[in-house]
């Protein structure tokens, strides 16, 4: 029986050929899977491709748009024509992704299936559709470009996403490892083995599913020496092994990402490890040859044909040519023969001898050579050279240089201490030479990592082998197989102008696909250098940029973990049934159901308001008064203890950026409250200034926001209830008066802060209670209350309230151009202190006027409520204010506004056109006051 | 070859039938741009070769007749911001002055692609600005009317809605930044940058005006306060106008002409995905989440962010980056955590205190700048190098551009704009 009739019996695995002695496939475990629907059979082990392959499939996708049938080609996760879809997970890498039972895998980029594709007529419309045709046409009319977008559209390559898929499981993990070898090859696992042995803790990362690099689908010698080399790394204790996982990038301060896929459980995690040396150890990517017909399905890497016959036992194809230019050519032709392929002829190009064009019906039938013969066959094996993958180093800031021998591009010289290189990005040589520089490289990182002298550490000499410098036949082929862009195309762009790298791949596309050049790049500058008739090194190359493969966004995100603030009160307002509303990091109560009733509670009885989200910030030491003076713009130095104070802070801007209140508690110490939307802004401001202007004051300051729970005690009644809780404050009016602050005891709490000030324009009291007893005080408080009529209220009765009084809201009533003056503060600005953050602008602004006015406005019609941000317009619609504040006022009965408006609105009974959201207009009058409940706050003064 | 005597001459029309008949001689396309000697002396020298100083020569030429303009730049054409954008256009602005100044840049992006006669494939596939808090539910709706009294069609819409144009869109109430609502404009889409960026070379290379790459500035000459040209890395070109269109680098630049510009310049990064088939039609911003999203016509998810928080020269990527981003995206749609992301990158954004441009004079006669951009001039580059032209070509500052003038950081007459362009570019 003949090779061919003997390889392509014994369906379903027709290509399968008997045991090899490195395959990864275990035969005692078939495993079945579904192809397109169909049902396949493979081996554990295989991957998605290796299975299919050896079941006779050549065809794994279709070109993205052209439509051209594409098959194996590297055998590797970088494989473009293998992509494809696994239940619900889109542009799978086949021939890296292992084969489990059950699997679903469907063909991407095939329209309506990989047999029969319409859109391959785009094949015969291939040569009106070049490199950036899109750019040249459906120009006019624009109308229609939508139309030819969807169409477009359509062409788009990739897999699915759909609306339903779960997140998935993701992690991620935090490690220190003195040492991090990225590529398990031998040079890599040497590296890990030599900074082992010298005391360092290595994690050694590898792409594939096993160590081993390029020894594992290589001779007998060469797999005997990786059994060696694994059987040290078990040994060692110190060498942690991630397969299945790719160092995807590094950044500043050897900060290393790892994208780990080989847990159980977990899609993948993303592992961060901060080393302090990183051995770059990635190996050599092959790269393709490009000639007419270089995409068929059967053309292929040498490494390609090798990985499938020695990994998985697969047969390739089953009458082979093999175009040579090296000695991993010679020996995949050796393999082929000895697997009972058939070699119909070995192309040397070392002798000068060519490929110049395949030729096919849907996959390879035969090739023609530089002489003109042609051959028939089915596989077409090129061995045409290498791609050092210089990620690492050029993150590192290394930048790659050509290398005219070796006919490729290699590391330069400029790699900080942290970084080395070993393997064949750095040169070429037999296993043992690779080990040697590897096991060399690896003690070098340890004596670096640990801080020690390291001179005692020669690393041998490994350089590039000079090559052929082999690029493109005589005719024009696939340079970029993802984007479909030919050597044709390249050459027709720089004639027309985009010839430089960076151009010429952003008008083709070349290079940016889902491989991001790691096959392309060299080939896209080869076209570009014979195109411009300048030199390789001349035309230079694009630097290699992170993830080094696509990184879910699963991994990168990892477990969900949003943090949500809620007050101790929290369980009160739900089995209260609050309704929560988001108000930055924190959740709490909107209302309890009935905000005009919460009002009435207030203003009749008393109430209770959870306001634990306010900023606080505890500040200690004699230079406070001088801080808070800086801070804002009224007047400190002066505050006696036992008293709060009003302030508003401006930017430096004079722009409004916070107000409060700040209570001087004891001797040189104060707690000063900030909006609740602006804690941490304050605290950073506070900070800066302390740090970069200031350095010299005595300020201690301690974010507390957390650390107190916060609670308003406002209405008539509220003395009533606070005497039923305080032991040790005299809460009387002359004790205790407005704007005075105490320390005491709250329902048996000692240590808590209370405050006279008035939102609501209440008499109120603000408590700040350990949080630990928030709850305990909320609860006791309410119990202590009852016949008091004690109630709750939220923040959207708190707004209305504080609306009734005319108070603003910071960034509400205020926006990124207030300043200071006309917003109905402008008795607090004093000009006449020293400095203080904003006052020259606040002084310009004086001086120049014109600036809006806060005003309060009441609609005509009082039933109106204009919603928020509804503009005020003249006759002409041009704008000249806005309301910033609106609501039905249940003390008043009537809807009130706060606006920004222009100046000459700014004056009492001034009749203004509100335009609301509807399209219709009202009017309104600008009120004498800002406050329309009890403007003479004789109520929160009782 | 090269026909360097076509300036002033009718370019090769790009068209179906102009593909057809070269498909069919496989002539050579014409040269988008013609290479020539740099000249000793031009009536104009526009540094930056970003679409801020492509669009300002071409107008030049087109709308004034000057074509003795040559446009320097360090490196190639668009290879700072506007070839590194994520090319989101858009006009709903918060300030008067904003809207309509934005508004004119996207009515000239819709009859660019004619214009240049160079496909720019503007796709108007509607702007979704989310509100996850009440606080910008408020700011998306004076957003709003504002718009809607300049004439621009923008509107607040609730959840169920947001949920129709983005069927992936987490619009439960159940995330930790539930969807209130969002600011929808119909009208805002993507672009494809680069195509704008060599629409403008070609067409103004077409009219006269040349354009040297690799050709950096290093010194800007003037005399008595007037500018009298700049000094290259290639030699001295004397010019009574220069006009600084760097953006990332404006304050470098107008440094060496002795102004100092209230700009500081902060990177700005952006991620893509690999493609998946079309199911995200509209462009999704979110401020709360400090992420924006849209798909391309290739199926790939382009991403944005917030700027970097500190200042930098620097254009590399970030791990922090994409993870916070992932995160955020996985936030408004969880589903698509499968996607991978395939590059990152950054540009640098020059950014003043009031997010809002710098264009005009400066107090040395004849340096013009056109810069302050921050993460949104690509939107702008038609309207502001109209509105430059007609301010080299007359002499007098352009209604339009009023507003935004250096002057305005003295006189305290500020464009808060903030609110608006922050995250959403
Ligand atoms: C990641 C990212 C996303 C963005 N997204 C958007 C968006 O969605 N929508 C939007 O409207 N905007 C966006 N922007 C902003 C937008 O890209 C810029 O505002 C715009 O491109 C600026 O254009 P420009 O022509 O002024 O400058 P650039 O395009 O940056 O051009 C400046 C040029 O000046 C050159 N130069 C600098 N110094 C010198 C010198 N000394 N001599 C000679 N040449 C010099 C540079 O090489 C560069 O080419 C984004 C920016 C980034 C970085």
């Amino acid at each position: 029986m003949s090779t061919a009739k003997r390889l392509l019996s014994g369906r379903p695995t027709k290509m399968r050929i008997t045991s090899r002695p490195g395959e990864v496939i275990d035969r005692s475990k078939p495993v079945r899977f579904t192809w397109n629907g169909r049902e396949k059979s493979a081996f554990e082990g295989d991957t998605i491709i290796s299975a299919l392959a050896a079941s006779g499939e050549r065809v794994f996708s279709r070109s993205f748009k052209y439509h051209r049938p594409r098959g194996i080609l590297t055998a590797t996760f970088h494989d473009p024509g293998c992509s494809v879809q696994v239940g619900d997970e889109p542009n799978v890498r086949g021939s890296h992704r292992l084969v489990t039972a059950g699997m679903k895998v469907t063909a991407q980029n095939v329209w309506p299936s990989l047999k029969l594709d319409v859109a391959s007529a785009n094949r015969a419309a291939g040569r009106f559709i070049g490199a950036g045709f899109y750019y040249k046409t459906f120009i006019k009319p624009e109308r229609l470009w939508p139309t030819y977008e969807k169409v477009l559209q359509r062409f788009a390559p990739g897999g699915r996403v759909s609306a339903d898929s779960p997140h998935g499981s993701y992690d991620k993990r935090y490690a220190h490892p003195d040492v991090v070898v990225a590529g398990g090859g031998p040079a890599g696992m040497a590296a890990a083995l030599g900074a082992a042995e010298a005391g360092a803790r290595v994690m050694l990362v590898e792409e594939e599913h096993s160590l081993g690099g390029h020894l594992r689908y290589g001779s007998e010698t060469e797999l005997a020496a990786l059994a060696e080399l694994r059987r040290e790394v078990e040994a060692s204790g110190a060498i942690e092994v991630l397969v299945n996982s790719a160092v995807t990038g590094r950044y500043d301060g050897n900060w290393i990402a790892i994208l780990q896929r080989n847990l159980p459980h977990v899609t993948e995690r993303l592992v961060k490890a901060r080393a302090k040396v990183v051995v770059a150890a990635p190996g050599l990517i092959e790269r393709p040859y490009v000639f007419e017909g270089n995409d068929l399905p059967g053309v292929m890497l040498s490494t390609a044909a090798r990985r499938l016959l020695n990994l998985w036992a697969v047969a390739p194809g089953t009458r082979a040519v093999v175009l040579s230019a090296n000695e991993e050519g010679d020996a995949t032709a050796a393999d082929l023969s000895d697997a009972g392929v058939h070699v119909a002829q070995v192309v040397d190009a070392r002798r000068g001898e060519q490929v110049v064009r395949a030729r096919g019906a849907g996959s390879l039938s035969e090739v023609e050579l530089g002489d003109g013969s042609k051959v028939s066959c089915d596989l077409l094996v090129t061995a045409v050279g290498w791609t050092a993958p210089t990620l690492l180093l050029n993150v590192a800031g290394d930048r790659p240089v050509y290398d005219e021998r070796a006919a490729r591009f290699v590391p330069g010289d400029g790699l900080p201490a942290n970084v080395l290189a070993t393997g064949g990005i750095v040169g070429d040589g037999p296993t043992a030479a690779l080990v040697e520089h590897g096991r060399a490289t690896g003690r070098a990182a340890a004596e670096r990592a640990l801080a020690r002298d390291g001179t005692s550490v020669t690393i041998p000499s490994l350089s590039p082998a000079p090559h052929p410098a082999l690029y493109r036949s005589r005719t024009h082929g696939i340079v970029d197989f993802s984007e479909d862009i030919s050597s044709k195309d390249l050459v027709s762009a720089a004639r027309e102008g985009y010839d430089s790298v960076e151009l010429l791949k952003r008008y083709t596309t070349a290079t940016m696909g889902p491989a991001q050049g790691k096959l392309e790049t060299i080939n896209t500058v080869a076209v570009l250098a014979e195109a411009t008739g300048r030199s390789i090194a001349e035309t230079g190359t694009t630097v290699w940029r992170p993830p080094h493969v696509p990184v879910s966004l699963g991994a990168l995100a990892g477990r969900v973990l949003e943090p949500v603030r809620y007050s101790p009160m929290q369980p009160w307002h739900e089995a209260h049934r609050a309704t929560p509303i988001v108000a930055g990091q924190w959740i709490r109560p909107e209302h309890y159901g009935d905000p005009a009733r919460e009002v009435r509670t207030v203003r009749e009885h008393v109430g209770l308001i959870d306001v634990t989200p306010l900023g606080k910030l505890d500040l200690r030491g004699p230079d406070v008064p001088k801080l808070l003076n800086f801070l804002y713009v009224n007047k400190w130095l002066k505050l006696d203890i036992g008293s709060v104070r009003y302030g508003l802070m401006c930017g430096e801007d004079g722009v409004v950026l916070d107000d409060g209140v700040t209570g001087h508690l004891g001797e040189d110490h104060y707690l000063m409250s900030t909006t609740s939307s602006g804690a941490d802004a304050v605290a950073h401001w506070i900070e800066n200034w302390l740090q970069t202007t200031f350095p010299d004051w005595q300020v201690y300051m301690t974010p507390m926001t957390t650390a107190y729970a916060s609670i308003n005690v406002a209405g008539p009644k509220s003395r009533e209830l606070m005497s039923r809780v305080v032991s040790d404050v005299d809460l009387s009016p002359e004790a205790f008066a407005y704007m005075q602050v105490r320390r005491g005891t709250i329902c048996s709490v000692p240590g808590c802060v209370m405050w006279r000030i008035g939102f609501t324009g209440e008499l109120s009291y603000e408590l700040h209670v350990p949080a630990g007893y928030g709850l305990y005080v909320w609860e006791s408080l309410l119990a202590a209350g009852e016949d008091l009529s004690a109630g709750v209220f939220g923040l959207e009765a708190q707004r209305i309230m504080r609306l009734e009084k005319g108070h603003l809201i910071v960034s509400q009533d205020t926006d990124g151009l207030t300043q200071g003056y006309g917003v109905g503060l402008d008795g607090l600005i004093k000009l006449d202190k020293e400095d203080f953050a904003g006052k020259q602008e606040l002084e310009w602004q004086l001086e120049r006027q014109g600036y809006n006015h806060l005003v309060a406005l009441l609609p005509d019609d009082a039933s109106v409520v204009p919603p928020e941000a509804s503009q005020i317009v003249t006759g002409d619609r041009s704008i000249v204010g806005r309301v910033t504040s609106s609501r039905l006022s249940p003390s008043l009965g009537r809807s009130i506004c706060l606006a920004l408006v222009a100046p000459q609105l700014a004056e009492t009974g001034k009749s203004v056109t509100v335009h609301l959201p509807d399209g219709t207009d009202v009017r309104a009058k600008v009120s004498e006051e800002l406050a329309q409940f009890d403007p003479g706050g004789e109520r929160l003064r009782a | 070859m090269r026909r360097a005597t076509r300036a002033g001459g009718a370019p090769q029309r790009y068209s179906a039938a102009s593909l057809f008949r070269h498909g069919l001689t496989h002539e050579d396309w014409e040269r988008v741009w013609r290479t020539v000697e740099m000249r000793r002396s031009y009536d104009a020298v526009v540094i930056g070769a970003g679409v801020h100083g492509l669009a300002t020569a071409y107008y030049l030429a087109s709308n004034h007749g000057m074509g003795n303009v040559a446009v320097v730049d360090k490196g190639y054409v668009g290879g700072g911001g506007s070839g590194r954008n994520t090319a989101i256009i858009r006009s709903n602005y918060l300030t008067p002055e904003g809207v309509r100044f934005y508004d004119r840049s996207t009515r000239l992006y819709e009859n660019l692609s004619a214009t240049l006669n160079f496909n720019v494939m503007f796709a108007r596939r509607g702007h979704l600005t989310l509100a996850h808090t009440d606080a910008s539910v408020r700011t998306m709706r004076w957003r709003a009317e504002v718009n809607k009294l300049e004439g621009v069609e923008s509107e607040v819409i609730g959840p169920d809605e947001v949920k129709e144009l983005v069927p992936f869109m987490d619009t439960s109430t159940k995330t930790r930044y539930p969807i209130l609502g969002a600011l929808y404009h119909p009208p805002g889409g993507i672009i494809r940058h680069d195509a704008v960026n060599w629409g403008y070379a070609r067409a103004a290379d077409s009219l006269g005006v040349e354009i040297h790459q690799g050709t950096e500035v290093t010194g800007i000459s003037t005399d008595r306060g007037r500018v009298t040209g700049v000094t290259t890395s290639r030699g001295a070109i004397s010019a009574p106008v220069v006009v600084n269109c760097t953006a990332g680098w404006a304050s470098l630049v107008a440094t060496m002409a002795g102004v100092r510009l209230p700009i500081i310049t902060h990177p700005l990064q952006a991620a893509v995905t690999e493609p998946v088939k079309m199911f995200l039609h509209a462009v999704v911003v979110s401020g709360s989440l400090h992420v924006y999203v849209s798909q391309t016509d290739r199926g790939e998810l382009v991403f944005g962010a917030s700027t970097d928080p500190y200042a930098s020269y620097s254009m590399r990527g970030s791990l922090e980056f994409t993870e916070e981003l992932a995160t955020h995206v996985l936030e408004l749609m969880p589903s698509i955590s499968k996607m991978r992301v395939l590059r990152q990158w950054a540009g640098l954004c020059d950014i003043t205190p009031d997010f809002s441009p710098i264009m005009g004079v400066t107090p040395v006669d004849g340096f013009l700048v056109d810069v302050g951009w921050g993460t949104y001039g690509f939107k702008a580059g038609p309207a502001a190098g109209e509105a430059m032209a007609e301010l080299v070509a007359t002499g007098k500052t352009p209604e339009s551009i009023a507003a935004f003038d250096l002057a305005r950081f003295e006189e305290a007459r500020l464009v808060g704009e903030r609110g608006a362009a922050a995250v959403g570019h």
